[in-house]
């Protein structure tokens, strides 16, 4: 009985039925998350814990459905290497094994990111000294920015001084440029330079990026494997 | 107007004759021609709003289609070549009811990771569209080497689609402060990657299941379509409009 369960645990029509419910499931929260639920605003497990279950109950069943796939993906990949692992080629074996790999690494990068991230941010003028997390004290020396022809900002940015034990590090952040400091980022949202220069800025910590990054890289790497080794063959 | 006219021309060529070589050839290098002549107007890749990104789409299907139908070994029914020519064609054709814009790219999406992250998207959704035509042509004549098509397309699509999460991730990183967002464009496009790995293990089904996959690659092109239009016409998302 055990073995049954254990082929079932690894099935491929345990996969599609995951697979297809996680479509369904995330097809209604689309419909059903308003974007006054605030999912985005905290760490995903604070959220699932703190919205109401109206918001959330997809997210739930989503969740419940992504550890089986999990536990699946584990399960058919050790299988698979185990059963074919005399009778094919390396290549022709690891292809698909590295995109599993890479999906479940992504997996464990939400989970970190869902517990662990976390965002705050709010209005500064320039000149202003806000107070970091670790109590390092960081100062927005100047705001600047220029408008287009359409009275649309085209560039903005904010020059810092990061003071850390007594040591003075300056930088210039600005769109798709962040300050990363210890595990934080600082972004620089939205500039206003009337009536006196001043700045939304966010203050975001990640942890789950680093294994999303390397997730995605062996997901891509086993991705480019598989399309090389299928090429001018029959699917 | 003149550079309009560049459109309607390839339009024309891809609906009036496609199914031939020598005017599917002119009529993709005509979208080309025109995607560049905007580019250097705008002094930036076209691949922002309705206009610029439907037609990048049609632009896109006729680049994509053309390995599969200049291939020697593989010689592809007319109808075949005409209806990718006729997707191209029609999309290039919807690009002309919207008007282009000239509004400075806001600075959050001047960056290589924006613009590589929405061309990968486009090339992905052109395949995943020649491979729903491959999937309706096997239902219609029953030939493997239709269905081997089909899963070929999807494989890239699918290959080039990830690619794109993975630049957006990388993009939404240095831009928002986090690699992934809980809206309705987030999830669509989780959707869409979930069905066509979906897709691509059911051919191990087995030979008995090839009209469900050839279905599934027809099916597939809607949830594409929905990803990228209904999601940003009907949803309030940071991917609309």
């Amino acid at each position: 009985m055990l073995r049954k369960l254990y082929q079932a645990i690894g099935s491929l029509n345990l996969a599609f039925g995951c697979m297809a419910l996680v479509m369904l499931f995330m097809a209604l929260g689309s419909f059903a998350n308003s974007d006054q639920s605030g999912i985005n605003d905290v760490a995903l497990l604070i959220w699932l814990r703190q919205a109401p279950v109206r918001f959330s109950w997809w997210l739930w069943i989503v969740l419940a459905l992504l550890v089986v796939l999990t536990i699946n993906t584990i399960v058919c990949s050790f299988e698979t290497i185990r059963s074919r692992y005399a009778n094919r080629s390396l290549l022709r074996l690891l292809a698909p094994q590295l995109m599993h790999a890479g999906f479940l690494l992504i997996v464990l990068a939400h989970l970190l990111s869902a517990s662990g991230s976390s965002k705050e941010g709010g209005r500064v003028v320039e000149g202003m000294t806000v107070t970091l997390p670790d109590n390092s004290q960081l100062q927005f020396t100047s705001i600047s920015g220029e408008v287009g022809g359409y009275g649309m900002p085209t560039a903005y940015q904010s020059s810092i001084i990061h003071t850390v034990n007594n040591q003075r590090q300056s930088a210039t952040i600005s769109p798709n440029h962040p300050y990363f400091y210890n595990g934080y980022g600082l972004y620089l949202k939205q500039v206003e330079l009337l009536p006196r220069p001043s700045a939304v800025v966010e203050l975001h910590r990640e942890p789950g990026a680093s294994a999303a990054l390397a997730g995605a890289l062996i997901f891509t790497a086993g991705n480019l494997m598989l399309l090389l080794l299928r090429r001018g063959q029959e699917a | 107007m003149t550079l309009k006219a560049l459109l309607m021309a390839a339009a024309a060529l891809h609906l009036l004759g496609g199914s031939r070589f020598y005017l599917f050839i002119p009529a993709v290098a005509l979208q080309l021609f025109y995607l560049s002549l905007r580019g250097i107007a705008l002094g930036r890749l076209p691949l922002v709003g309705p206009h610029d990104t439907i037609a990048f789409l049609g632009a896109s299907v006729g680049l994509m289609g053309l390995p599969f139908i200049m291939a020697r070994r593989q010689k592809l029914p007319a109808a075949c070549s005409g209806s990718i020519a006729a997707v191209s064609g029609l999309f290039t054709l919807i690009a002309l009811l919207f008007k282009p814009s000239f509004f400075p790219l806001p600075p959050i999406l001047n960056t290589l990771w924006f613009e590589c992250h929405v061309a990968l998207a486009f090339f992905g959704y052109a395949l995943f569209a020649i491979a729903a035509i491959f999937g309706v042509f096997f239902l219609l004549r029953p030939e493997r080497s239709l269905l081997d098509l089909q899963y070929r397309a999807a494989l890239v699509g699918y290959t080039l689609f990830s690619a794109s999460m993975v630049t957006g991730g990388i993009w939404g990183y240095y831009a928002w402060g986090t690699y992934w967002l809980w809206t309705p464009k987030e999830l669509w496009t989780a959707i869409l990657w979930l069905f066509y790995s979906f897709y691509l293990h059911f051919r191990l089904k087995g030979s008995q299941w090839e009209r469900v996959t050839a279905w599934g690659g027809i099916v597939g092109l809607i949830i594409t379509l929905f990803t990228y239009l209904g999601v940003s016409l009907l949803m309030k998302s940071s991917h609309s409009f």
